[in-house]
């Protein structure tokens, strides 16, 4: 375990720094805590085999401990694993029933598209609406999303970074709201339970749109949206004077939101 | 990379012990701009909030906490919803919904429903509680930084608020077909809902790291 001096920020840092192109914080050998965002610097190294010693290493952050890392180790084959097995759940998910609604003895599985449609017919389209967007809208939307994310960084696209990271932004967030149907599933589980006159059970449709569900947040999570901007970085001049162009683009804006 | 180097001296700005930082979604190294109340800072290249600060905010989120704690607590108490018919009455609570999922063979799912239901909201308002005393009355010890940590990662995870959509579908749903009695609890299940929104629309979690960056080891 190696401690390291967080970077002294009033004294590296002149506080008239002229602008000309941005840098980050790998390009400084700076690691910047994922938690408290504290800015950590690397130990100097001399030779090469105390480069790997510290490429090895797990670093702390000397504020709050937690373990820090440049970019998230292994981000793309993690957030691969956990995206196609969401996409092969996804099938069984939608395929087989959620629940099964009996009533009067009747037995009725339903899956979640099957659901939609009988709210429908029942003319509640609102709440229709809501299931659709939650349960289909919502899972695909996040499925395509990420994995047209993880083919543009494989490719090292330098396209609309700033549009590409909104996205990646608007997956991590509305994700959760998948879990509704879930919870439907276990509030009617609860409440409709009069034997064989009216009763709910879960089918195996629901354990498999849970689980698309959590991996997909975890795929979101491991997902590194620096590994977006770090393509842009890499170097080349022409990407070099797009970002130029950006920052003065956005130095004539006001830099505080208020 | 302030845009800003010379701003005047605002009477209310903030105490912050960080000056730089690296924007957590491009990595890119910016100066914070010195603050006022409500404003917040974003990052020049891809507009990730960077810093907010909110007037308060300690007081403010240990209020809406402690309010919320007591609300969860009344909120699993007493039955949400219960639905009648055929002269039964089924009472449905936070804590039934994941037991009858238990009950119906799904126990996985009823771990799920305990975890974002119960179990992470639970522990984010205690924890935050904790958190906030230490900090208010400077009493940081080891385990403020692990927990914070672990709070700020698990954030994601309570789903309370997804839970009362669920409850208006089901109540909906079922209003055709049987009477749907609204609990005691739901109202102050309402009431926790708004506590937990305000909790994290106030909270700033620059003001436990920057108590724990002048506690701790790094000064900066």
């Amino acid at each position: 375990m190696n401690t390291f001096s967080s970077s002294p920020a009033s004294s590296s840092t002149p506080s008239s720094t002229p602008l000309e192109r941005g840098k980050t914080a790998q390009e400084e050998n700076l690691i910047s805590c994922h938690f408290c965002h504290t800015l950590c610097k690397l130990p100097e190294v001399k030779d090469s085999s105390e480069q790997n010693n510290i490429k090895n290493a797990e670093l702390h952050c000397p504020c709050c401990q937690s373990v820090i890392h440049s970019r998230i180790p292994n981000s793309l084959s993690k957030t691969w694993a956990l995206l196609i097995a969401a996409i092969i759940l996804y099938i069984p998910a939608n395929t087989l029933p959620i629940m099964t609604v009996v009533l009067w003895g009747d037995g009725q599985p339903d899956t979640i598209m099957s659901g939609v449609v009988h709210l429908l017919d029942a003319g509640m389209w609102p709440l229709a609406l809501l299931i659709f967007i939650a349960s289909i809208f919502i899972p695909i939307l996040k499925l395509f999303i990420l994995t047209g994310l993880m083919i543009s960084i494989y490719f090292k696209a330098r396209w609309k970074p700033k549009d590409r990271t909104l996205l990646y932004r608007i997956t991590e967030f509305v994700g959760r709201w998948s879990m509704v149907d879930i919870f439907v599933i276990g509030i009617l589980v609860t409440l409709v339970q009069f034997g064989n006159t009216a009763n709910v059970s879960p089918g195996l449709g629901s354990l498999s749109f849970a689980a698309v569900v959590i991996l997909t947040m975890f795929a979101a999570h491991t997902f590194d949206p620096r590994l977006i901007w770090d393509a842009i970085q890499d170097g080349s001049v022409e990407s070099q004077d797009i970002e130029n162009k950006e920052i003065k683009d956005q130095k004539n804006n006001t830099e505080k939101v208020g | 990379m302030s845009s800003n180097q010379a701003t005047e001296q605002k009477p209310n700005q903030q105490q912050n012990n960080l000056t730089r930082m690296a924007c957590p979604d491009c990595d890119l190294i910016q100066t914070l701009p010195n603050l006022t109340i409500g404003e917040d800072a974003n990052c020049i290249r891809c507009n990730a909030t960077l810093f907010k600060y909110k007037k308060n905010s300690v007081d403010r989120s240990l209020a809406f906490a402690i309010t919320g704690l007591i609300l969860f607590v009344i909120a699993n108490l007493f039955p949400l919803i219960s639905l009648k018919a055929l002269g039964i009455t089924q009472d449905g609570t936070l804590f039934s919904t994941s037991v009858s999922l238990l009950l119906a063979e799904r126990p996985l799912l009823g771990i799920l429903i305990f975890l974002t239901t119960i179990f992470f909201p639970a522990l984010t308002l205690v924890g935050t509680i904790t958190i906030l005393i230490q900090v208010k009355t400077n009493q940081i010890n080891s385990i403020t930084a692990p927990l914070f940590r672990f709070l700020r990662s698990t954030d994601a995870w309570g789903m309370l608020e997804i839970f009362m959509l669920a409850v208006l579908v089901s109540v909906v749903k079922l209003g055709d077909v049987a009477d749907v009695i609204f609990g005691v609890s739901l109202f102050a299940f309402c009431l926790l809902i708004l506590a937990l929104t305000l909790l994290s629309y106030s909270l700033n979690p620059h003001d436990v790291w920057n108590k724990l960056r002048d506690s701790g080891g790094c000064r900066l």
